[in-house]
């Protein structure tokens, strides 16, 4: 394990000779910090754990005093019923299609709208920056009837378009790319403009290629946000051949009853997706890929 | 560079309000729909919610179409939690349906008063019809009732049979009521608890506004409401009733509650006789006998009419409409109001607008429905009052008296100072 | 913001004025053609409903039809109005709990989980879990730990020698911190993914060099981390701030603003207003109060980070 780390426990200096203890005061502390890993671990998944236990119950034994941790008898209904008495494949498919449309838009126009604020100076540039920031302050129920008023005007509501729409420029994905692009070297883009490159070209030939973790993290919260975005479907998709994940499971609740079981079996299958995504792209996060091609 | 920006964003925010402007009002139908020709129109529309779990929609859709061939009436499908949210956009945006349920009696003076419902007063409606009323502001009706539930005391007969204790007989206060759950509780020992009543506002305040003589929810004066929760605190502390904190920490259903035999007793709507039905046939409620009794009254004086509450249920027209298809919904709206659509609803356990003897002798021929004669009384027989009057202020004094429910029953302020505070806040907020 | 660099491909000498102002076009008109894909959709879907939003502010609004002008009124309601005043008083009580917490532990979360170990995937994604798992379950679950009586936190306080333990979401007094936790719960992962970008940008020869230099571990953090992290350390305050001022959705499932007012906060008081009692007018002034708090607080954060950068 031989990797940089900051922080590692017991770094600090040690006479050779006592090169063997040590190595076993380590072993321990690593084993150590393994078990409180799995400790916190298993802490932390706990409300994780009652989604499935619940999904495996019957309605009425969802909630109930005192807590009951495991099914009694488990009831693996669910996990057929859902599909059938439901149009899960048709939301699994729309929330899909959301998910990846608004997760490329955002990223391509953040990041390529980030290096303007960035990379380029010219007059006004802070307060238009701030204005995009601030709007982050309203909260969205104040503005969404206008919004709504807006878009319906047009025809966008009740179409998947009108989700792309909202969601694909936030100011978010703007202001996390250009924190990054500020953390690379402003020498790498100055050699590169005196080779003659367009600024368009060292956006696309060195900025870009260096913000693979921001991409990484632009596109996984992008992508979990649209995939378990709620009132913002629940205004603008009315139709039930549109709907996502959770305007859909919301449907399990009714005026008088709720399918509590059901809707934790929809929350589990909704989750195992992005978690799934999640894994695979966490792997950009290895220390020093991005400034491993920076010295020279 | 900053100063264009500002000009074109201000340009565009005129332009936005300037649809907004032109997006509401009464701009076509009117009040006077009687121009109209309802025989040029095969479609309306009408908003419902959950269709899948909520019939009574088509129900009605489809005994009118029985009727009239040549009108078909289309649902539109809502969120049952976020109705009005939804209504509320859709109304501004101009893209609502032709016609609209009055999901909750509270919201009904926000669509009223912003001119989002069409005059109904043309329509005939028969004085068998409850809760008209609630829908006339200044002699004008605004909305047609279909169904109207009412708040019973349900009660689990093998659990009363077990503990050894006299089932209710309809003469019940409500002293007699906090009596018998805690003589319940001790005989059950732990088995079950004597009552349940939910963690909702209503269960409470909308009893007292109901029966209290005194209770005026508009007055801000609150008083009245102090010995009703006193009572309530009684017997959380006595243990007859499951304590406020351990069912908002718990996330306790009272589906559940009464449908597993956890409680003997519960105050609850009309609605939950259909529920409970349904949650015996699929397995998630236990079988066991039970009934339905008159809810507990303030003293004996109105046990011939018990008099109870709950809202009643209407539908409107959205006034955005054209002529004819005013004609057409109201067409709609007046079988609606008819005895064979309560006749219909009655069929499929929801509790219709009206209830003579033919709708209450079609309600207790559904199989399930407990036929003993006090709840064929507890249905057919009551004073129904609407649980909140119909006013601009009504909203915010509900949430500031929903503040002093969580507050008093949780156990963060006595009863006397929650019900003083929000007395105060009312004044200063309000009615000041 | 190190933008001096734009200035750089000029001559040694001071460039000529009218070669400094055609280069300033220049840049604006490059600026812009980067920004404009995002600006115009921007613009369109967001800036003119907040800009609509501050002119409805100052009207009488019930959603439908005209916008009544009424000037200040409404701001003169929000000086007496007391449960706008609780509101206020329990976000900012909100943001001040919840911003230096969820700081620190996720910031302490992407140091730990920014090893090369084995399982670090799994462990990244655990931390990750609350975000993406249900509110309702995180709301259920959360609600049931804090349970005055049979709630194994209060347990675990009564076993520590604690004899009367708090009431969390069933009392006013203690119903906002027990709602801060779980929030900090759910968001950490959210933050430390942030973080965790960040740190991948610090050159690894920083660290060697400081080793070098013979710094130690806490040494090595303030020196080499905390200063290379700033972008992403202000990016994320700028965030939670605004975030931690916004905060609506857990508070709806967990307390619904309750025990009476205690857990009551502004974008809470924003929905009643607006869609439960249809003063859209009012609701907006509450937004555009909300709006200014979180601009002060973000031109203060700009501020200190330019002073820092120079």
């Amino acid at each position: 394990m031989a990797t940089v780390t900051l922080d590692r426990p017991g770094t600090s200096p040690a006479p050779v000779l006592r090169q063997d203890p040590r190595r076993g005061r380590k072993l321990a502390a690593r084993i150590a910090l393994y078990v409180a890993m799995i400790i916190a671990a298993a802490a932390i998944m706990l409300p994780f754990f009652w989604m499935v236990t619940s999904s495996l119950k019957t309605n009425n034994q969802v909630f109930s005093v005192p807590i009951q941790w495991l099914p009694d008898p488990v009831v693996w209904r669910n996990y057929l019923d859902i599909w059938a008495k439901a149009d899960m494949l048709t939301w699994v498919k729309n929330t899909l299609i959301l998910s990846v449309s608004v997760t490329f838009l955002q990223v391509l126009t953040g990041s390529f709208a980030a290096y303007g604020f960035s990379k380029l100076r010219f007059p006004g540039r802070d307060v238009l920056f701030l204005t995009y920031v601030a709007t982050i302050a309203v909260p969205w129920q104040a503005y969404m009837i206008p919004q709504f008023i807006m878009l319906s005007k047009v025809g966008l509501s009740n179409t998947l378009w009108s989700i792309l729409a909202l969601q694909t420029f936030s100011a978010f994905g703007v202001f996390l790319m250009k924190q990054y692009y500020e953390s690379i070297p402003e020498e790498l883009s100055e050699a590169a403009r005196i080779d003659g490159l367009s600024e368009y070209s060292i956006w696309r030939k060195i900025v870009l290629p260096l913000s693979g973790p921001a991409v990484a993290t632009l596109t996984l919260l992008t992508f979990v946000n649209t995939w378990n975005d709620y009132l913002g479907p629940l205004i603008y998709l009315r139709d039930r051949d549109i709907w996502t994940i959770q305007i859909g499971l919301k449907s399990f609740v009714s005026q008088y009853n709720a399918e509590y079981a059901l809707i934790m079996t929809g929350s589990v299958i909704s989750v195992l997706p992005i978690a799934l995504i999640f894994m695979l792209g966490q792997r950009y996060f290895v220390q020093g890929i991005a400034t491993a091609g920076l010295k020279g | 560079m900053k100063r264009t920006m500002l000009t074109g964003a201000a340009a565009l925010a005129a332009a936005a309000l300037t649809l907004t402007a032109c997006s509401g009002g009464d701009d076509t139908a009117g009040g006077g729909g009687d121009t109209g020709d309802a025989s040029n129109v095969d479609t309306i529309t009408l908003a419902g919610w959950s269709l899948a779990t909520t019939p009574e929609f088509q129900v009605l859709a489809d005994a009118y179409n029985e009727q009239n061939p040549d009108v078909t009436v289309e649902l539109q499908e809502y969120d049952a939690t976020e109705y009005d949210t939804q209504m509320i956009a859709d109304l501004a945006a101009g893209s609502a349906p032709d016609m609209y349920v009055l999901k909750n009696l509270k919201n009904f003076v926000t669509y009223e008063d912003g001119g989002q419902l069409l005059d109904l007063s043309d329509i005939e409606v028969s004085d068998e019809v409850n809760g008209v009323d609630a829908y006339t502001v200044d002699g004008a009706t605004y909305a047609i009732p279909y169904r109207q539930d009412a708040w019973y005391l349900y009660y689990n007969k093998d659990l009363f049979d077990q503990a050894g204790i006299d089932y209710p007989d309809g003469s019940w206060t409500w002293d007699d009521y906090a009596a018998t759950a805690e003589e319940l509780t001790e005989a059950l020992g732990g088995d079950a608890l004597g009552t349940y009543q939910h963690s909702w506002q209503s269960t409470l305040q909308g009893f007292a506004n109901a029966q209290d003589p005194d209770a005026d929810v508009l007055s801000g004066e609150w008083e009245y409401l102090v010995p009703w929760y006193e009572r309530i605190v009684e017997l959380q502390d006595a243990g007859a009733q499951m304590d406020f904190g351990a069912v908002t920490t718990n996330s306790v259903t009272y589906q559940s509650q009464f449908g597993t035999q956890q409680a003997a007793m519960m105050p609850m709507g009309s609605w939950y006789v259909a529920t409970l039905l349904a949650q015996q046939d699929s397995g998630d409620a236990e079988e066991f006998n039970w009934g339905f009794a008159p809810a507990p009254q303030l003293d004996a004086s109105t046990t011939e009419n018990p008099v109870t509450f709950a809202d009643p249920t209407g539908i409107g027209i959205n006034p955005a409409v054209d002529a004819d298809v005013a004609a057409a919904a109201k067409d709609f709206l007046a079988f609606v109001a008819s005895e064979d659509a309560a006749s219909a609803l009655a069929e499929i356990g929801i509790t219709p607008a009206i209830t003579n003897d033919g709708v209450t002798e079609t309600y207790f021929s559904i199989e399930g429905v407990p036929t003993d004669e006090l709840s064929q009384f507890a249905f057919s027989t009551h004073d129904v009052r609407p649980e909140n009057p119909v006013s601009a202020d009504t909203a915010t004094l509900q949430n500031i008296l929903s503040d002093a429910h969580s507050a008093i029953l949780s156990g963060t302020v006595s009863p006397a100072d929650g019900i003083a505070e929000a007395m105060d806040r009312a004044q200063s907020e309000v009615l000041g | 913001m190190a933008t001096t660099a734009v200035d750089a491909p000029a001559a040694p000498a001071p460039p000529p004025r009218r070669n400094r102002s055609r280069l300033t076009l220049r840049n604006t008109f490059i600026g812009w053609t980067f920004i404009l894909p995002n600006f115009i959709g921007f613009a369109v879907l967001t800036l003119v409903p907040v800009i609509t939003l501050f002119y409805l502010a100052f009207t009488s609004w019930n959603a439908f039809g005209q916008a009544n002008w009424i000037g200040l009124e409404n701001f003169q309601r929000l000086l007496t109005d007391g449960t706008f005043h609780t509101a206020l008083i329990n976000t900012g009580y909100y943001a001040v709990l919840h911003i230096p917490l969820t700081l620190a532990v996720s910031l302490g979360l992407a140091l730990l989980l920014n090893h090369k170990m084995r399982g670090i995937a799994f462990f990244r994604t655990v931390a990750f879990f609350p975000y993406i798992t249900s509110i309702v379950a995180i709301a259920v679950v959360w609600n049931m730990l804090f349970s005055p009586d049979s709630g194994p936190i209060n347990q675990f306080l009564m076993a520590l020698g604690i004899d009367n333990p708090p009431g969390w979401t069933t009392s006013a007094t203690w119903s906002m911190p027990a709602v801060v936790l779980t929030s900090v719960w759910r968001e950490m992962g959210y933050y430390m993914l942030l973080f965790l970008a960040g740190l991948q940008a610090i050159p690894r020869e920083l660290y060697e060099a400081a080793r070098v230099d013979g710094a130690h571990a806490i040494q090595r953090f303030w020196n080499v981390t905390v200063p290379s992290l700033r972008p992403t350390t202000f990016f994320v305050t700028v965030i939670l701030t605004i975030q931690s001022f916004k905060v609506l959705d857990l508070i709806l499932v967990m307390t619904d603003g309750g025990p009476g007012t205690s857990t009551l906060v502004l974008a809470q008081y924003i929905y009643r207003k607006g869609f439960e009692e249809n003063d859209f007018g009012y609701a907006s002034a509450v937004a555009v109060v909300l709006f200014f708090i979180c601009l002060g607080l973000t031109v203060v954060q700009f501020l200190l980070n330019k002073r820092k950068e120079v």
